[in-house]
């Protein structure tokens, strides 16, 4: 245990209608401690969670302010809804910050017990400010009203360790572990851009700490640069109103309704209690959606070696409740358990990994062209533990592979790495590279955008065939879905306010295969829809998956079955019970907007909010090379000849792949004319002081960023 | 390391349940042709523990279908204790479940998930409550409809 | 000719729910069919006869992420 630096002793606030009225603030430059009050502004613009964090990171920087810059804040709020019991999904955390990968705001969620514990002990969020000399370890202790600031060099880096000894360390006894939790990085955030924050609660019947992740963004990169190892919080006493509703037998009827659906349905529908989100693997291939080898085809014979029915047969725990916040019983967060490591430094141990999730599985699997259940899994825990984002990685790895498949690097270059698609040893290897700082780790780390640069300029690749595969927007990877053929998504990533994350909008079925949005405006409208509505649920504290991972016995009956009505009534009963308010389904749209186009106009301040930074590479919107062009190329042929009037059989194959580009890039360019026009934006992805004005959003410090750029 | 997972890598199953198979339990039985529908045992149990004449409170709920009775009461199979979120259901040592009052948060799980629809909660309670054969109602039963027996658990 | 998520596709005599489901491979287990509008049970599947000109809708509910 290091030197105690600080000590600070508060009133823990009481929550009235989910929220304290309270926000934490810390600056470990200084070691400043500071309460500050959560305004009625704060709870009507912006209603907590992201909304708060982005409020909060406006206001401490400037639009000078780099990733590392002192002033640089990592925010975290869970929402009013947030921490009660009674509905699954409650405990979800958002965290904000400037991106190290895109130097504009990235939002990231992580569910477990963190935010609620962080509530409970009297805060509705976190602003965590400065740089430290030294690494430290921030222990906030909502029982006893106090935060302690301690030294923590002496403490391991790596999460499995760390938060297993900070958890043993502050919790009294056995049963007192479930009420610490610690958020934390590992060793490889301190090398890389990529670097993300694990959130841990304690398994009681595994006797160990899991983790759940706010992955996206580099947000570990932030909190090691900043030399904080962990904060820690304990709060002992959960019991079913600490939010005190306004109405607590809604919340309950509601909660009671939806735990038997759960019971009656999951098992049935997706399997969520015996899989969690990878139950989709097969499907994705089998509608050719699985990205494959950096995005080049959509599956693979192969994927049936990483199937769900594999993993829960011969990996996953089965049949009991895996968490991760109370009260969830879609339990998704699936654990492969005694599971043995055979490389790096904890090779020939037995370890649980927390997983797969359906972006590890497509991710570090089929894009990676490995089809082998346990180096998925090895892959996994070794993210996990070092504080690596595994989208990114996967993703950023891919585009490697490629390049070196493609001669566009050499082995040597990558220092003897083998990084072909498929060569598991070589990626793992790479992994601890990461971890350890070194060799071609090091600048893997760095993430795409940055290595399309490097091997540019270092290693005399193709600039213009590097643009076009590596998957990246903004600087942020691509999440783990192959697109190539749906202009929604392709326009649902590349819009995404903080880069292509597909929490905005999951359009592929609706659109590619249901046929449900067939016009620009269709498309359009679903992506003013589907990124307000799934963006809601980071305001509030809760998980999206509930919504529509699950579906009641006659969801089909409803006029819009991809919208799951009864849910989203659940959502809305449940926020005016918790709250006392009284929205409806359009103020509920409109509560998000407000956060959206906050985050879309902050975006645009510190430089990447227009539209020269809402393009895709070519890879996103199209086949690239001829073997992908071969692929589909009866698809292909039959829309020169459809759409545009084409005669396939008179063409050459680069004739054909060029007009095909040109086509889909013309077709990009008109979405994105009809999705601006939609979210009241300019030609040029500004939002427009009317729109603003009409949400209640024209602030005089949003409406100073866009006029000059009207 | 738990000491209920095993060493080998086919699916991990669940150690204590094989640990229950063949131990015994105790659980409240419930003879149709003897019962009258008098709801004494609703009052018992609600008066006992929760000090108040309201069906809504009992653990046993009569259910009158063309007036022959039967009794919603639990029948200690155990499925919940696996899905609570808390980890707080459990046997006791007579085999009945149980609730842990310190780690139940009331989220209500159990309720939805009781395929049997007798675990009972109100809205003024923090934690949901069941029958635990207690005897009260067996007591009060002026037709001895009602026995607690002692039986085998069931592998699940 | 019949309409499957409005686009045109060849029709046989004998085709239903089922083989149409089989021909386009939507494996996907969690879909609504609805044939000129009206919703056809799973448990119909296999008898449920598809007709010439019929407008069918195959609706895959996938959560996605």
């Amino acid at each position: 245990m290091g030197a105690i630096l600080k000590q600070y002793s508060y009133t823990p606030e009481k929550i009235i209608r989910g929220y304290s009225g309270k926000s934490l603030y810390i600056n470990v430059s200084d070691l400043r401690i500071e309460e500050k009050e959560v305004t009625d502004f704060m709870k009507e613009k912006f209603i907590g969670g992201k909304g708060f964090d982005l409020w909060y990171l406006w206001n401490a920087v400037t639009p000078e302010t780099r990733w590392n810059s002192p002033e640089n804040e990592i925010v975290m709020s869970v929402g009013p809804l947030g921490g009660i019991t009674q509905y699954s999904g409650t405990g979800k955390t958002l965290i904000a910050s400037i991106s190290p990968l895109t130097g504009i705001p990235i939002d990231s969620n992580a569910g477990g017990y963190f935010g609620p514990l962080l509530k409970f002990s009297g805060w509705d969020a976190f602003e965590l400010q400065g740089k430290s000399d030294k690494d430290i370890i921030i222990f906030i202790d909502g029982n006893n009203g106090l935060i302690q600031i301690e030294e923590g060099e002496e403490y391991p880096e790596d999460t499995h360790l760390l938060a297993e000894e900070l958890t043993s360390r502050f919790a009294v006894d056995e049963n007192d572990m479930v009420n610490v939790s610690v958020v934390c990085s590992g060793s490889a955030a301190k090398h890389g851009y990529m670097g993300m924050l694990n959130f841990s609660f304690y398994d009681p019947r595994r006797k160990l700490c899991r983790f759940k992740q706010a992955a996206r963004g580099g947000l570990g990169t932030i909190l090691r640069d900043k030399k904080v190892k962990a904060l820690v919080v304990k709060y002992k006493g959960i019991t079913p109103n600490l939010n005190n509703a306004a109405d607590i037998s809604t919340i309950n009827k509601v909660g009671v309704k939806y735990h038997k659906e759960m019971h009656d349905l999951d098992s049935k529908q997706n399997k969520m209690r015996q899989i969690g989100t990878a139950n989709t693997v097969m499907i994705m291939s089998q509608y050719d959606l699985l990205p494959t080898r950096n995005f080049q085809t959509g599956g693979d014979p192969e994927t049936i070696k990483i199937s769900p029915q594999v993993f829960i047969n011969e990996w996953l725990t089965q049949g009991l409740h895996d968490g991760c916040w109370y009260g969830c019983t879609m339990s998704c967060a699936k654990c492969a358990d005694h599971f043995l490591l055979t490389s790096g430094p904890y090779a020939g141990e037995r370890v649980t990994v927390d997983g797969p999730e359906y972006e590890c599985v497509a991710g570090l699997g089929a894009n990676l062209g490995i089809f082998d259940p346990q180096a998925i899994l090895e892959e996994n825990f070794y993210c996990d533990t070092y504080g690596i984002d595994l989208i990114s990685f996967a993703t950023c790895t891919a585009f490697i592979m490629e390049c070196y498949q493609r001669g566009q690097i050499t082995q040597e270059q990558m220092g003897g790495l083998d990084l072909r698609f498929g060569n598991k040893d070589a990626v793992l290897e790479l992994l601890h590279q990461m971890s350890r700082g070194e060799g071609f780790g090091k600048l893997a780390g760095l993430g795409t955008r940055k290595l399309k640069k490097i091997f540019v300029e270092e290693f005399g690749a193709d600039p213009a065939l590097l643009e076009d595969i590596g998957m990246e927007v903004k600087g942020l990877e691509y999440s783990e879905y192959a697109h190539k053929e749906s202009l929604a998504q392709q326009g649902g990533f590349a819009m995404a306010t903080k880069g292509p994350q597909h929490d905005e909008a999951w359009l592929i079925f609706m659109d590619m295969v249901n046929k449900q949005i067939p016009t620009f405006e269709d498309k359009a409208n679903a992506l003013y829809y589907f990124p307000m509505f799934r963006t809601w649920f980071g305001l509030v504290g809760l998980c999206k998956l509930p919504w529509n991972d699950i579906v009641p016995s006659d969801n089909h009956k409803t006029s819009e079955p991809a919208k799951v009505p009864e849910h989203v009534q659940n959502y809305v009963d449940i926020f005016n019970a918790v709250t006392g308010q009284n929205i409806d389904n359009d103020e509920l749209i409109l509560q998000s907007e407000r956060v959206y186009q906050f985050q879309r106009v902050f975006s645009v301040r510190m430089g990447k909010g227009e539209r020269k930074d809402d393009y895709a590479p070519y890879r996103s919107l199209g086949p690239v090379s001829r073997e992908e062009y071969l692929s589909r190329q009866e698809l292909y042929d039959k829309q020169l000849r459809d759409l545009q009037g084409l005669e396939p059989e008179s063409m050459n194959l680069d004739e054909k792949i060029a007009k095909l580009r040109a086509y889909r890039e013309d077709q990009y360019e008109q979405l994105m004319d009809a999705v601006y026009r939609r979210r009241g934006w300019t030609m040029n992805g500004i939002p427009t002081p009317e729109r603003l004005k009409e949400i209640g959003m024209d602030l005089p410090m949003l409406l100073e960023v866009i006029e000059p750029k009207l | 390391m738990p000491c209920w997972l095993t060493e080998t890598r086919t699916i991990l199953t669940i150690e204590h349940s094989k640990r229950e198979r063949n131990s015994s339990m105790k659980v409240l039985t419930h003879k149709q042709e003897l019962c009258t529908g008098c709801l004494d045992c609703e009052v018992a149990c609600s008066q006992a523990y929760f000090k108040t004449n309201d069906p809504n409170y009992s653990a046993i709920r009569i259910i009158e279908n063309n007036r022959t009775y039967r009794a919603r009461k639990c029948t200690q199979c155990g499925e919940c204790i696996n899905m609570c979120t808390a980890n707080a259901i459990y046997r006791d040592r007579n085999g009945v479940v149980r609730i842990d009052k310190k780690k139940c948060v009331g989220c209500l799980g159990c309720v939805g998930f009781c395929s049997e629809l007798v675990m009972f909660y109100a809205d003024d309670l923090d934690v949901p409550f069941k029958c635990i054969a207690c005897n009260i109602c067996t007591k009060a039963c002026p037709t001895g409809a009602l026995e607690v027996l002692v039986s085998q658990v069931k592998e699940f | 000719m019949i309409k499957v998520n409005t686009e045109d596709y060849p029709w046989q005599p004998g085709m239903t729910v089922r083989s149409l489901l089989d021909e386009r491979l939507f494996t996907f287990r969690h879909i609504i069919v609805r044939v000129n509008g009206e919703y056809v049970p799973e448990e119909h599947f296999d008898k449920s006869a598809i007709h010439d000109e019929d407008d069918v809708i195959v609706l895959h509910l996938m959560a996605g992420g």
